[in-house]
């Protein structure tokens, strides 16, 4: 009888647990604070179409890398996801994401996006996400901070010793941060590619990707090459050799929030940064004024190292992306979502007013966009760029670098640092997998 | 062999197995994951990519370059550093002097203190660590209230003096529980004892130190116990401050293990890393334990 009782009250339990299960989730969406602009009046024109609420999840953008990885991998993640551009692909390759391409093709203003963009946010062939913007990187500088050091406007260094040399003139005027040249683990991302690839890229010949952290056609990672030891070098001579710039900035509590505040106190000399730097300088979604920005600050292209044969310009071009869940309960929903996010009113006005670099042909080749200066002097600096080499395990390399350059703020010398990278590359992929340029 | 107290019980083997289901499960559930971090610290499980989902077992591999790669074995001592002067000597000597002076006073003084080291404790660890950074930058409060004022140029603490002002936080933001601890320990030492001790001549020194001293030495050890192991494993405060920096001065193990684990993307490094944790505080425990037995 008591048996009975049990198994009876158990059975109703499971049943009534069972019952209680939502029908269908909400949409979710999880995106960084820094895109709100963006993204807001998307879900506001979703919601109002389709009578479906979004449960929006706003965060901050430090640490937002590692949350969405983690999220994803776990299956806690929303059902729409903002990403960075580089994390596609192995996220796709864990299956991770819902493939586009089905979706996509009912859609028509997907003819619209440069297919060179949409391979980065694709892996064997699929497109795993869309992207929001792309960029260039250069080195932005305070004007008020230069006529204070002496230093001629407009900037043209023309190597890094040009740029070390201003730095030096900076230190000794006074200006706290002279050369914000981005490492260490805390930056994430920012200290591999504004810091290491701008360097890497104009730090040896092109031939062969000896400039680069993958050589694309064999597909290993090298471990150790003179383009390597001269950009970990330039990171050595600006935070310990010749102390052109303290470690504060790149450990802050929010780095955004503290390098922002620095610009506006003008304590910066150098900042190396990207194109979003124009509508960000005090807060990414209430862009300054043209005259106000161009009275602050200006920027030059990242020079080479001066190495015969090196590029003498360099950049290196990234972006955001937006993708959906692969266990998205209602994947032509989530697809909903973003096309109201995407739509050519709404993502038009948005890199605009945000002089975003534009990811499609519809908003890159209308009126407004050609005739906004920053933007046409910036597609000129995209007209020789390169990515990041988004194959799996880029992720793992780039958390590489940036533990590299936190060795290198700690006073561990260059070739130490390089032995340690070599040996870390090793370990995640193998002896064959690394290959060392001399 | 029935349990005569309970012959039913025992007469019907299913009803027992249910009795013991929710035990199982809870024991279940505490080994599950310390067996999942024990088994993946032999694979190369990653966070995302392909070996997210194929990874494959490599023996001892993770174990061993926690002591031939840098980072280990430079957050251990970063970590041993750390938990000895915030948490053994600030939190605990502290904890108890101000307990000890408190003690028996009733005024206003003593509920202010308390209400003071309390709100440290109460404090969200992240507006905590704004706080803190913050007063302690170049421009924050203590540039301003004393450096600058006796005409000395500002100094950064927190990025020249990074461990230091980490510490210091931890103690500020720790203090409350010993504080609290010692403060109930100490009222249970009985008076008379001490006012015996009193006639005997003993100095208040010699009364804190031959006579209350080892009568909540117990409480002591329990307090080194929790204090220990929370502080080994700390991660917050010292990541939103300094976020293991600058460099690695403040990278504590468990902030190490984030950045293997997630920045990185290495579980099966991060797991060992974390087995080797265990195996660090679980040694303290003992030792502490030990120190918990009344001496024969």
């Amino acid at each position: 009888m008591l048996k009975k009782v049990l198994l009876g009250s158990v059975a109703a339990l499971a049943m009534t647990s069972a019952l209680s299960a939502p029908a269908r989730a909400e949409v979710s969406f999880m995106y960084a604070e820094w895109i709100a602009a963006l993204v807001e009046p998307g879900i506001e024109a979703f919601e109002a179409e389709t009578g479906e609420t979004v449960n929006a999840i706003k965060l901050p953008g430090q640490g937002y890398d590692q949350r969405i990885a983690l999220d994803l991998s776990a299956g806690t993640a929303a059902d729409v996801n903002l990403m960075d551009s580089f994390m596609v692909s192995e996220l796709a390759s864990a299956g991770y994401l819902h493939p586009l391409d089905e979706l996509l093709a009912g859609w028509d203003q997907f003819q619209y996006y440069m297919p060179g963009l949409l391979e980065v946010a694709s892996y064997q062939g699929q497109v795993y996400a869309l992207p929001t913007d792309t960029d260039v990187r250069m080195l932005w500088y305070d004007l008020s901070n230069f006529e204070k050091a002496g230093i001629p406007t407009p900037w043209e260094p023309k190597t890094w010793d040009d740029v070390l040399d201003a730095a030096q003139k900076l230190k000794d005027a006074g200006v706290r941060y002279p050369f914000q040249l981005p490492a260490g683990t805390k930056q994430a991302e920012a200290a591999t590619m504004q810091g290491v690839y701008m360097a890497l890229l104009g730090a040896d010949v092109p031939e062969g990707d000896r400039n680069r952290l993958l050589n694309r056609e064999t597909g290993q990672w090298i471990g150790d090459s003179p383009a390597l030891r001269r950009t970990f070098d330039l990171f050595h001579q600006v935070y310990v050799e010749r102390e052109l710039n303290t470690a504060e900035l790149n450990y802050a509590t929010d780095i955004g929030a503290a390098v922002r505040a620095a610009l506006a106190a003008d304590e910066l000399g150098i900042l190396a940064s990207g194109s979003w730097e124009d509508a960000c300088l005090w807060d990414c979604n209430n862009p300054p004024s043209r005259e106000e920005r161009d009275a602050t600050v200006a920027w030059t292209p990242w020079p080479g190292s001066g190495v015969e044969g090196a590029k003498t310009t360099t950049n290196i071009s990234g972006g955001w992306t937006i993708g959906i869940n692969a266990n998205a309960a209602d994947k032509d929903m989530a697809f909903k979502l973003i096309t109201s996010i995407f739509d050519e009113g709404n993502f038009k006005a948005w890199t605009l007013a945000n002089h975003r670099m534009a990811v499609r042909t519809d908003i890159s080749e209308s009126p407004e966009y050609t005739a906004d200066p920053f933007l046409a002097e910036a597609t000129k600096l995209a007209a020789d760029t390169t990515g990041r080499d988004t194959v799996p395990g880029y992720q793992t390399v780039s958390a590489l670098i940036q533990q590299a350059t936190a060795d290198i703020l700690d006073g561990v010398p260059p070739d130490e640092v390089v032995q340690e990278y070599h040996d870390a590359l090793v370990d995640e992929f193998g002896e064959e997998n690394v290959v060392t340029y001399e | 062999m029935k349990n005569q107290a309970n012959p039913w019980l025992t007469s019907n083997l299913w009803v027992l197995g249910l009795g013991m289901l929710p035990a199982i499960l809870l024991i279940g559930i505490l080994l599950y994951f310390t067996a999942w971090a024990f088994a993946f610290s032999f694979t190369d499980l990653a966070l995302v990519g392909r070996k997210s989902v194929e990874w494959s077992w490599v023996g001892l591999e993770n174990f061993e370059r926690l002591f031939t790669r840098r980072g280990f074995l430079e957050s251990l001592w970063t970590t041993v550093i750390f938990v000895f002067f915030s948490a053994i000597v600030g939190q605990s000597v502290l904890g108890f002097l101000l307990a000890a002076a408190l003690r028996g006073s009733r005024s206003m003084l003593r509920s202010v203190v308390e209400v003071c080291i309390m709100l440290g404790w109460l404090l969200p660890d992240i507006v905590a660590a704004f706080l803190w950074s913050a007063t302690t930058a170049q421009t924050g409060l203590i540039n301003q209230l004393i450096i600058t004022p006796l005409g000395l140029p500002p100094v950064n603490f927190i990025n020249d003096y990074a461990l230091p002002v980490v510490t210091i936080a931890n103690i500020w933001k720790g203090t409350a529980w010993s504080y609290l601890l010692f403060s109930a320990a100490l009222d249970s030492v009985s008076r008379e004892v001490v006012e015996a001790a009193k006639v005997d001549g003993a100095t208040p020194l010699q009364r804190i130190w031959l006579v209350q001293l080892p009568i909540i030495r117990p409480h002591i050890a329990t307090n080194m116990l929790f204090i220990t192991i929370w502080t080994f494993t700390y991660f917050p405060l010292i990541f939103a401050m300094t976020g293991g920096g600058p460099g690695r001065q403040t990278e504590t193990l468990a902030v190490f293990l984030y950045n293997q684990s997630f920045a990185r993307g290495n579980l099966g490094f991060g797991s060992a890393i974390s087995v080797a944790m265990l195996a660090i505080v679980g040694f303290l425990s003992l030792f502490y334990l030990r120190l918990l037995r009344e001496p024969k």
